[in-house]
């Protein structure tokens, strides 16, 4: 039921909301009950009626408790977490990625952000109970071509492991829909647009944007800022939406800027205070500048490592809390 | 008590007004008994505007009288009668000081902050509080959350009731009687979920039409003593272009609010984001200002503005009607919202909950 016109209530005031032209829920709750009742002409107490019946129609369910949400009862969509293939870095998420809101991963450049992308869509297409949503990705590439290259070592990797689970001819590339947008039109059109057809031809349980800077920090000029934080706002509406509609993480990288202050250089993430309101968890990745020693099995015998580090910002349910890792052929691993 | 009440004082078209004072109707005593038809012809008004001016004062000056109960109390009385209202409890001693007695009951108050400044972790908190029974100085009641952005985890919301449960244990330890513990037995994990009512809204007109339905969901579930809006912004941040809408809005739902708040003996609290705020005089950059607009500031009765300083969690009560603007530090442990000195228990306790993760070696 999506208008006011098919509501059950008596045939009076149908017809005078029908005469002023009340033609959708949002109108209705909107307008104050005086001015409701000088435009239809109805009662106040009239009103009222029509006023809650809309409403419980807007709401739907009744309200649950927090019992019911935590034991996954009611009709709500119950959290799914998406693992990130690395125990360490699991257990500091407790669990993975939410199916909530907007996940952020930020980070100066060559810290891994990409990388840590790249693993998230494979293990996105394991079965649940290995930590994946079974199911496929689509990833948003904005900066460069998508590293195909990297994915195909990376893969290669991932199918040591769970040959077991995926069955030995299968293809985690097959999964990946990759999609290169240049600017924010074609971005917009992208998640507005095609991403609804994606999903209804194919399953997809995870939405990577690789980067949300690229676009919006080149194009606009200083006093179009504004406009900047309409269109992100935008954008960023659109994907809750594909979000919550599904029940899926949406995960966005965003790069760094620098922020002078009194103690010095301080790396902030980009895009201001606009994209900071909007995104529900934060996670920061940094280089150090200690080294550990790889023992691989490739030709070179020993490569040294960068160890880097992974950093929750701020998270609902999280503590802010650290976790080294390593990057090395299969992907990033946590190092204890 | 009062037929001297002038006419001019109603709420009616000005051009009524001058045609009823041109026929020397002044005050109420001269409209008395007076037919509709009678008042037309004296005053040149039509027959239906006339009736209209006759309700419109019948009904103002009936309102009138009702609330002039209301009006016989003096400000002693209001005041006695504000300082036996309980406070909900934060579980950080110096907030509640900073506040009075906690969050307080009849009242609207605001958080507003950065993002991970800890308002939800705050939102969470005084949830589960609102529910601690009253002989371990809570109000035991219970809670409307109205989730906005979808960060009501449930996960840490268990974390948080946990050390709650824990807490009432350890007061049930030092002073143990009879009826400490009966509550005691009371008080589980289940319990404490079921007393929060959770709403999911993902856009502004879902919010209004929870908001319509509120007094009659209190009026059922008398237990209610807190409702939790967590955001108010969000829904009013994306893609919203009409600003006088929005306006609009937001003055008519703080209206519904605040009577709630005062009709059920509620406590309100919204959280609201931070939006930069270019100074106008000139380069002088940019500061932090809260979102929604300079009139959504007058809609709330407290203001609480949580932010960092350092690498410290600061509350800034900025807008009371009682108590005076100050500042306290508070912490986000496991536990939720705490001071932050800590008692040793506690710091014991999250030292072991941090050491694996925070000083991992490096091989």
């Amino acid at each position: 039921m999506s208008r006011p016109t098919q509501l059950d209530l008596i045939p009076r005031i149908l017809s005078a909301i029908n005469r002023a032209h009340l033609d959708s829920f949002e109108s209705i709750l909107t307008l104050s009950n005086a001015d409701i009742s000088r435009i239809t002409g109805l009662s106040l107490s009239e009103v009222q009626t029509l006023k809650t019946k809309v409403a419980e129609n807007v709401v739907g369910v009744t309200s649950m408790t927090a019992l019911d949400l935590h034991q996954g009862k009611g009709d709500l969509m119950q959290i799914c977490k998406l693992s990130t293939g690395c125990a360490q870095i699991d257990e500091a998420l407790r669990g993975g990625i939410l199916s909530r809101g907007i996940t952020e991963i930020t980070g100066e450049s060559a810290s891994g952000k990409t990388q840590l992308c790249l693993q998230l869509a494979l293990t996105v297409q394991l079965p649940q109970a290995n930590g994946g949503l079974q199911g496929g990705v689509a990833y948003i590439c904005t900066e460069d071509a998508f590293p195909s290259k990297r994915l195909q070592q990376m893969t290669q990797g991932f199918m040591k492991v769970h040959r077991q689970t995926m069955g030995s001819d299968y293809r985690p590339g097959n999964k990946i829909f990759i999609e290169h947008v240049a600017d924010y039109d074609m971005l917009l059109t992208c998640v507005n647009l095609r991403l609804p057809l994606l999903f209804a031809s194919t399953c997809v349980r995870l939405i990577i944007v690789d980067s949300v800077t690229a676009v919006f920090r080149g194009e606009y000029a200083g006093h179009e800022i504004y406009k900047r934080s309409k269109h992100l706002s935008s954008l960023v509406s659109q994907l809750l939406a594909l979000g919550s509609q599904h029940n899926i993480p949406v995960v966005c990288i965003n790069q760094v800027s620098s922020s002078m202050n009194k103690t010095g250089r301080q790396l902030i993430p980009a895009l201001g205070l606009a994209w900071s309101n909007m995104i529900m968890t934060r996670i920061m990745l940094s280089r150090t500048n200690q080294t550990i020693a790889l023992h691989d099995s490739g030709i070179d015998g020993r490569i040294e490592a960068t160890v880097r580090q992974l950093e929750v910002i701020f998270a609902p349910h999280l503590t802010n809390v650290t976790v080294p890792y390593i990057i090395d052929r299969d992907g990033i691993k946590g190092i204890t | 008590m009062d037929g001297q009440r002038e006419l001019c004082t109603f709420p009616l078209a000005p051009n009524h007004k001058m045609k009823l004072s041109a026929a020397g109707f002044l005050t109420i005593q001269d409209l008395k008994g007076i037919e509709p038809a009678q008042l037309g012809k004296d005053t040149g008004l039509s027959l239906e505007d006339s009736e209209g001016v006759l309700n419109t004062v019948n009904v103002a000056d009936k309102m009138h009288w009702k609330s002039g109960a209301r009006c016989g109390l003096s400000a002693l009385d209001l005041l006695q009668e504000e300082q036996s209202l309980p406070g909900i409890i934060t579980f950080s001693e110096k907030v509640d000081q900073m506040l009075g007695v906690g969050v307080q009951l009849c009242k609207v108050t605001e958080l507003c902050g950065e993002p991970g400044v800890g308002k939800t972790q705050f939102c969470l908190q005084l949830a589960v509080d609102i529910q601690i029974p009253t002989v371990f100085g809570g109000l035991h009641g219970e809670a409307v959350y109205i989730d906005t952005e979808g960060s009501f985890i449930t996960e840490r919301l268990a974390d948080i009731i946990a050390a709650t449960i824990r807490h009432c244990e350890h007061i049930a330890q030092m002073e143990p009687n009879e009826e400490l513990l009966e509550h005691l037995k009371s008080l589980t994990m289940q319990h404490m979920l079921t007393g929060i009512h959770y709403y999911r809204c993902y856009n502004y007109v879902q919010l209004l039409a929870i908001v319509h339905l509120l007094p009659a969901f209190l009026k059922n579930h008398p237990k209610v003593k807190l409702v939790i809006i967590d955001s108010l912004a969000a829904p009013f941040h994306h893609d919203f272009e009409d600003f006088s809408l929005r306006t609009r809005i937001l003055t008519s739902m703080a209206q519904s609010l605040v009577k709630m708040a005062a009709e059920f003996k509620i406590s309100v609290v919204l959280t609201n984001k931070m939006t930069t705020k270019l100074n106008s005089s000139g380069d002088n950059g940019a500061h932090l200002v809260p979102a929604l607009g300079e009139s959504w500031g007058h809609a709330c009765t407290i203001r609480v503005n949580l932010h960092w300083e350092g690498d410290q969690r600061r509350a800034w009560l900025c807008k009371s009607p009682s108590q005076a603007e100050t500042t306290v530090p508070y912490q986000i442990t496991t536990g939720g919202i705490r001071d932050i000195i800590m008692e040793e228990r506690n710091q014991a306790q999250n030292a072991e909950d941090e050491t694996p993760v925070k000083q991992q070696k490096l091989s």
